[in-house]
């Protein structure tokens, strides 16, 4: 019997840690959650808030058991809490990031708006496809950086730095009018819509130049090592970010040095 | 003539205070170590290693480990195809010195120079050593604290510490505690860390994939400072176990934060921060519950040798590139990325 | 007219929530005394409809206080009263009462009732509000909430005065959308 009862664990594949889920997964939903994504952040599920016709991101960070619970716990709660404060602050100051919809920080999850869309990385990969020349003449991808930009250099003019700025980290939303046959992410290939800034788990309240030019680098590294390809492309992004900030000149000043501390650090420490 | 069914290479490492010679064997179908041999400059508590001071140990030792790495071998200098060498990065002084040396046995020998990065050299040994096919690497060292992936014949680097290295940061705060440097700073810390109990609070410094180590250690070392003055109620004991767990849970984050960018479930840690005990075993279960596993070697590959140097070096070579000697200055910066890493698909 | 039964997602399925809508109350003071009184059969959430923006503004609230009473960490007595305090931006509850609790003055009343299992049934709560509160009842909908709100008041308890960016919208539904957006925000964060 407990041999039996071995073999059978044995056999399983490596399974997750089986953690009591929040309350808030296990009660009944018109649409119960759906995993989406095990981003590293925590599990991304869709369902719905309310009402059958509202979809919704359900956001939810399980406990790290790798972690030391105290800093598990701090970091969880402090992260579920700074992303709803940037997220409210965004939206008043009338950037497109999802609404909030609820959370219960000590339980680990929030409830967002499910923005429709595709993921931008998805986009500039299906619009590259195979293409090897021609990309830095390609309008409508550069066209498409600007509007990156200015949705980051507008990001930064209301005096928030997003930590973990990618391609992945934006969704490529198309306006309501595009969408036709109920299509609402949009077409493969296609780049009109709006810029999406989501995944706030790691922004934060900053105005130093030292801070915007960071979350540029990030950005910029994740662009190249993504679509490496399409790295000649990235100052476009750049002019877009110049358009929507005008203060952008220190910043940019910084990202120079912050790039040149990144290229030729000291070994040394 | 019928072809070439097998290579023999001699690598030479010595960017940082370790000097390792190893020889390597490798047929279409397999790779052997034929000898793998190790000099480490230990330097007093307190202090860290000197560019001077370890370039002229690896000097003075550099013959004498040659000839006891070919003897192991039993490989004879006609025997060898290439000579590898670090060409960085890592501190310059010993850089060069090895690579002097490294220079001298390829005119000696008439046999080709090749350049290895110390980084590729990590992770081609490591993935030859674990059978890692494409893992997402964490390099860590005293030197690099990076997160790499490979895409299109580069291995690109996702995420790197923005200021000092994990390595150097244990190792400094190693200095601040006044432990020992024998066998490794980092070595002792992890010791202490196993009786620490109690977790005190340290900025937690994570950008993106990229993360911070400074402001920590200046934390840690005005905890130090405290504590040393009497006015607190943790022991060094609890400050090496507070620096490791939030160290290694910030290195754990960034790498998982890769391996969901690049849709992986494999990691590969490698460089000397890479056998300690306690970041295999959180990364071993961040990785399973990602559906993976991770990948770790021992000290013998972990911590920096001239083996890993003589593999890397002789994929390079059997794709037909070597370094002329006009080209073999060391490069302390010589980034990651920089590789055109022509073996891989 | 009658009282609506909604299921709301993500609650217990043993909290069942009712919600009607009065205009023209006439008789807001007595109901407000009741109140005062802790009379338990007007154990209601008396919620002054001018300072709602929509349907969607009123469940969410509804939704943070059974949530909170789910977890048993409810800053008032009851769900009841938690959700006038989850229609404030603030944890001041006296202040949360005053603004969006009834008052004798309320002329458009919304009534939430949240009952449990063994709690009263949905005609035993029709008839008692019924009987109870003198006012024309309409169906709890946006179009019928709009007429009632107050816009300067939810611009002055919601902080959003001083938005030129909304104050740049010109179409009218579009405008109302992003104000209901913003004030569901600022109930998911309060208290931090």
């Amino acid at each position: 019997m407990a041999a039996a009862a071995v073999a059978e664990a044995a056999s399983e594949p490596p399974q997750q840690h089986q953690f009591p889920l929040p309350a808030v997964l296990e009660y009944p939903a018109s649409t119960p959650p759906y995993l989406i994504t095990q981003g590293a952040e925590g599990r991304l599920y869709k369902s719905t808030y309310l009402q059958p016709d509202i979809p919704c991101a359900l956001k939810y960070r399980p406990p790290k058991p790798w972690r030391h619970p105290i800093l598990d716990q701090r970091l969880t709660k402090h992260r579920i809490l700074s992303e709803a404060k940037v997220l409210a602050k965004c939206r008043r100051d009338g950037l497109r990031v999802p609404a909030m919809y609820a959370m219960d920080e000590a339980a680990g999850w929030m409830m967002l708006e499910w923005v429709h869309g595709a993921p931008v990385r998805v986009r500039v990969n299906e619009r590259l496809g195979d293409r090897k020349e021609g990309i830095d003449k390609d309008e409508g991808l550069k066209e498409l950086m600007r509007r990156i930009g200015l949705a980051v250099g507008k990001m930064h003019k209301i005096g928030i730095v997003h930590g973990d700025l990618t391609t992945s980290n934006m969704i490529l939303s198309p306006s309501a009018e595009s969408v036709t046959d109920g299509q609402l992410d949009g077409t493969p290939g296609s780049l009109e819509g709006e810029i999406v800034i989501i995944d706030l788990g790691l922004a934060s309240y900053s105005t130093t130049d030292e801070d915007r030019a960071v979350d540029l680098y990030v950005l910029e590294r994740a662009f190249t090592s993504t679509h490496p390809r399409a790295e000649s492309i990235f100052d476009e992004l750049l002019k877009g970010y110049k358009e929507a900030y005008k203060q952008s000149n220190l910043a940019l000043k910084r990202l120079e040095d912050v790039r040149m501390r990144g290229r030729k650090r000291s070994m040394l420490g | 003539m019928a072809p070439k069914e097998s290579w023999i290479a001699i690598g030479c490492e010595g960017s940082a205070n370790k000097l390792g010679i190893g020889v390597i064997l490798h047929t279409p179908t397999r790779t052997t170590i034929l000898s793998n041999l190790r000099h480490t400059f230990v330097s007093p508590p307190g202090t860290g290693f000197l560019p001077k001071d370890t370039a002229a140990h690896h000097r003075s030792h550099f013959v004498s480990l040659a000839g006891r790495a070919l003897a192991e071998a039993n490989v004879s200098p006609a025997d060898v195809d290439c000579v590898c060498f670090t060409q960085g990065p890592g501190m310059g002084a010993p850089l060069t010195s090895v690579a002097v040396a490294a220079r001298a046995l390829s005119l000696l020998w008439g046999k080709p120079l090749v350049g290895v990065n110390h980084c590729v050299g990590h992770i081609e040994m490591g993935r030859e050593i674990t059978g890692a096919d494409n893992p997402v690497v964490l390099y860590v060292s005293g030197g690099n604290s990076q997160v790499i992936a490979y895409a299109e014949q580069r291995y690109r680097i996702f995420g790197e510490t923005l200021d000092i290295a994990v390595g150097n940061c244990l190792d400094r705060f190693a200095r601040t505690l006044r432990i020992s440097n024998d066998p490794a700073p980092g070595y002792n810390i992890e010791q202490l860390a196993k009786k620490g109990t109690r977790l005190v609070e340290l900025p937690y410094a994570v950008k993106g994939m990229d993360c911070s180590f400074s402001g920590i250690l200046a934390s840690a070392d005005a905890l130090a400072a405290q504590m040393f003055a009497g006015k607190a109620d943790f022991t060094p004991e609890d400050l090496c176990f507070s620096l490791q767990e939030t160290v290694y849970a910030m290195l754990v984050e960034i790498t998982e934060r890769a391996m969901a960018h690049v849709g992986s479930s494999q990691v590969l840690v490698v460089g000397g921060v890479g056998s300690n005990e306690r970041l295999q075993q959180m990364m071993g279960e961040m990785a399973r519950e990602r559906g993976g596993s991770v990948f770790a070697t021992d000290e013998r590959f972990c911590i920096d040798n001239g083996i890993m140097i003589a593999h890397a070096g002789l994929r390079a070579f059997r794709c037909g590139y070597t370094t002329p000697i006009e080209e073999s200055t060391c490069t302390q910066r010589f980034r990651t990325d920089e590789v055109f890493v022509e073996w891989r698909d | 007219m009658a009282l609506e039964t909604v299921t709301l997602d993500h609650l217990p399925a043993s909290q069942t929530v009712h919600i009607a809508y009065f205009r023209n109350v006439r008789n807001a003071a007595f109901l407000h005394s009741q109140l005062l009184a802790r009379n338990p059969e007007f154990e209601y959430g008396f919620v002054d409809a001018s300072v709602i923006v929509s349907r969607l503004h009123l469940l969410s609230a509804v939704f943070r206080a059974a949530t909170t009473a789910s977890t048993n960490s409810l800053i008032t007595p009851n769900v009841h009263s938690e959700i006038i305090v989850s229609l404030s931006p603030s944890n001041n509850i006296s202040e949360a009462y005053r603004r969006y609790g009834i008052s004798p003055s309320t002329k458009d009343l919304l009534v939430v009732k949240i009952s449990g299992p063994d709690g009263l049934s949905h005609d035993d709560i029709a008839k008692h509000l019924s009987q109870h509160v003198e006012g024309d009842q309409l169906p709890v909908t946006d179009e019928n909430i709009a007429p009632a709100t107050d816009n300067s008041k939810v611009a002055k308890y919601y902080k959003l005065n001083g938005l030129s960016w909304l104050d740049a919208i010109k179409d009218q539904p579009k405008k109302r959308k992003e104000v209901e957006t913003l004030v569901v925000g600022t109930l998911a964060v309060r208290g931090i």
